[in-house]
């Protein structure tokens, strides 16, 4: 999976129509082969482009940037980022008429050790569902997964798993890096920043850690696309996906088989109102 | 004072580090999901003291805590009770194992800003109960470059005790204080080859040469300091901060970072005041009470960070504010290197 070189064709021919401000991508660090995201503003930094398995982080995090707002942008977009954008779209926070979408029909992206990332195994939509333009071929036919993370979870006793999350909480060191680094977390003002809220005070302790992650992960609930932005950026490097992978299972199984963000103009799960979604629990 | 050096082998370290868990409250770096943070250790199997840069978390916490409460309050009829809190942050000794450089160096930073206008006394008794064992690393990581930067790697005063991995196959255990030496004679050892500081500094020096030798990345601080003072307003700042997410984690990481902030946990009428961790990459980290926030654009914000490093401080204490660890490189989720940006603006 390697389009640099018609990215950079693209992107070369939007500065040259003059169709974009700025164009968002991937470059490399410069001395290994990771990559960095590159907001390219002029037609000569172009040949920095790169696009391959190592184009991990999703860039539909930088439409609420300052360098995008109110400017017409370039942005590639793999198929879990292209559903976040889809859910940006729907929820009013970017204009599709600004945006010059370049999706990849995504193979699934490695991280640092060069492993498959575990979310790309059990991709659902692998390949980009909104685009201007789309690069590779759209033809992966998938299955839901409930992953083994999840499964043992599931088996596990209540007790367990409070015992398993409390250490998660611990060594939550409360920067909120999962929050900044998810795209769909565009709140100008976020609940778990109020200094002065009883729970969500900025101390780091486990009890407010508790409070900031499960907060955050239910307003994700029916809304996470399973990028893994979050994972990435924790420096503590805590399990994050379960919360969201339990919470896209439950919401795969209860409500008509959702998923976040696929089709354009859904509002998500706990965002709409359907007769059949399940109302045995009501007495 | 005269300073010893315990030559020995790996197994022998082994046992001085069994030693010092065995007799002290000792804290090392503890692997969880993937990643190493300073706990308190009851065996040595729970910790590994070699831990690689990258993946540890700084020792800063020890002395600098996440969250320390400052104190406690009742709200009562007939007005606030306020009272200090039941944590002791200064109780007993004890010793921290598998420090590196960097962090050692840290605290030669962090004394001087909390021993500067106000005298932070919690963490001043914090530091002098602390015996800190360091190691220095046989080689560079991928983001390292503590050699390019004014402090002496070689010798630095911050440390208590050493412990060098000889080109030779041995170690040296070499005390760098009082409290090292008194440490070393409390019987945590009973290694009696101890040579002299020329015999062993012979070694020392060539495991230095090849440490030092190991660098990736290199560069001459005092130019970069002396641009960074003159490019306050350069566009370049723009550029290179346009792909920051602002998420905070290099100031979290930063065995240097000292912003903090103050937050209450209240339950009806009794509540605890926290001093945490804040960054200045935060958008509501300058927002003052009214809505003024002078910094409100994303590049000022970096652009601080970046002039705190390199030059605000320098200016105030003769010394630069980074360390060189590239913990905040290893720990940004979108790859930024401090050290390719600050390079790149003072060009």
């Amino acid at each position: 999976m390697d389009y640099t070189k018609q990215i950079q064709e693209i992107a070369t021919r939007l500065f040259a129509e003059d169709k974009i401000d700025v164009f968002v991508g991937y470059r490399l660090t410069g001395f290994d082969d990771n990559q960095v995201p590159a907001l390219i503003r002029e037609s000569k930094d172009v040949p920095l482009l790169v696009f391959n398995q190592k184009s991990v982080f999703n860039l539909s995090n930088y439409l609420k940037n300052d360098h995008t707002r109110n400017k017409r942008v370039g942005l590639v977009v793999k198929g879990c980022d292209s559903r976040s954008l889809n859910l940006l779209l729907t929820e009013s926070q970017v204009k599709r008429e600004k945006l010059y979408v370049v999706g990849i029909a995504c193979e699934g992206v490695v991280d640092d050790a060069g492993q498959k990332m575990q979310n790309c195994l059990e991709c659902m939509v692998p390949a980009a569902v909104v685009y201007d333009e789309l690069l590779g071929e759209a033809n992966m036919e998938r299955r839901f997964i409930i992953n083994a993370d999840i499964q043992d979870m599931a088996a596990k006793e209540l007790v367990q798993r409070r015992e398993y999350f409390e250490e998660v909480f611990e060594n939550c060191i409360r920067c909120n890096a999962c929050r900044h680094s998810c795209p769909l977390c565009y709140c100008a003002k976020c609940c778990i920043d109020q200094e002065t809220a009883t729970l969500y005070n900025g101390a780091n302790t486990t009890s407010s850690a508790f409070h900031a992650l499960m907060t955050w992960s239910l307003h994700l609930a029916g809304r996470c696309v399973d990028c893994r932005n979050c994972e990435k950026a924790c420096p503590s490097h805590l399990p994050l996906h379960l919360f969201h992978k339990w919470n896209e299972r439950v919401i795969y199984e209860n409500f008509q088989e959702h998923l976040a963000g696929v089709h354009e103009g859904d509002r998500g799960a706990f965002y709409k109102y359907s007769m059949q979604d399940p109302d045995d629990f009501i007495m | 004072m005269s300073v010893e050096t315990i030559v020995t082998d790996k197994a022998g370290l082994q046992k001085f580090y069994e030693a010092i868990i065995a007799k002290n409250e000792t804290y090392a770096p503890v692997e969880k999901f993937g990643k190493y943070d300073f706990k308190l250790v009851k065996n040595l199997s729970e910790c590994d003291p070699e831990s690689p840069i990258a993946k540890t978390m700084s020792a800063k916490p020890l002395f600098f805590p996440r969250s320390a409460k400052i104190m406690k309050y009742v709200a009562t009829s007939a007005g606030t009770d306020v009272s200090e809190t039941d944590e002791d942050p200064l109780a007993g000794k004890r010793v921290i194992v598998g420090m590196k450089h960097c962090d050692a160096r840290a605290l030669q930073v962090l004394d001087k800003v909390y021993n500067w206008d106000f005298i932070d006394t919690d963490y001043q008794k914090r530091r002098l109960n602390t015996v800190v064992i360091s190691t220095r690393c046989d080689k560079a990581e991928t983001h390292c470059f503590c050699t390019s930067l004014d402090y002496d790697v070689e010798n630095l005063d911050a440390m208590d005790v050493l412990i060098v991995n000889g080109n030779d196959g041995k170690v040296y255990i070499k005390s760098k204080s009082e409290k090292g030496i008194e440490f070393l004679n409390s019987g945590v050892t009973s290694h009696t080859s101890r040579v002299t500081e020329e015999a062993a500094g012979e070694e020392l020096k060539k495991q230095y040469t090849a440490f030092s030798a190991s660098f990736r990345l290199k560069m001459d601080y005092k130019s970069i300091n002396e641009k960074l003072s003159k490019i306050f307003d350069t566009p370049e700042f723009e550029n290179v901060s346009s792909n920051c997410v602002s998420c905070n984690t290099c100031a979290f990481v930063c065995p240097t970072c000292h912003c903090f902030k103050i937050s209450d946990e209240k339950v009806k009428d009794t509540g605890v005041r926290y001093k945490s961790y804040d960054s200045c990459n935060n958008g509501y980290f300058t927002l003052m009470a009214g809505g003024h926030n002078p910094r409100p654009a994303k590049y000022r914000r970096w652009r601080q960070r970046a002039m705190h490093k390199f030059v605000y401080y320098k200016e105030r204490f003769g010394e630069n504010l980074c360390v060189g660890c590239g913990k905040c490189t290893t720990s940004c989720p979108v790859n930024i290197s401090i050290f390719e940006v600050i390079n790149q603006v003072s060009k």
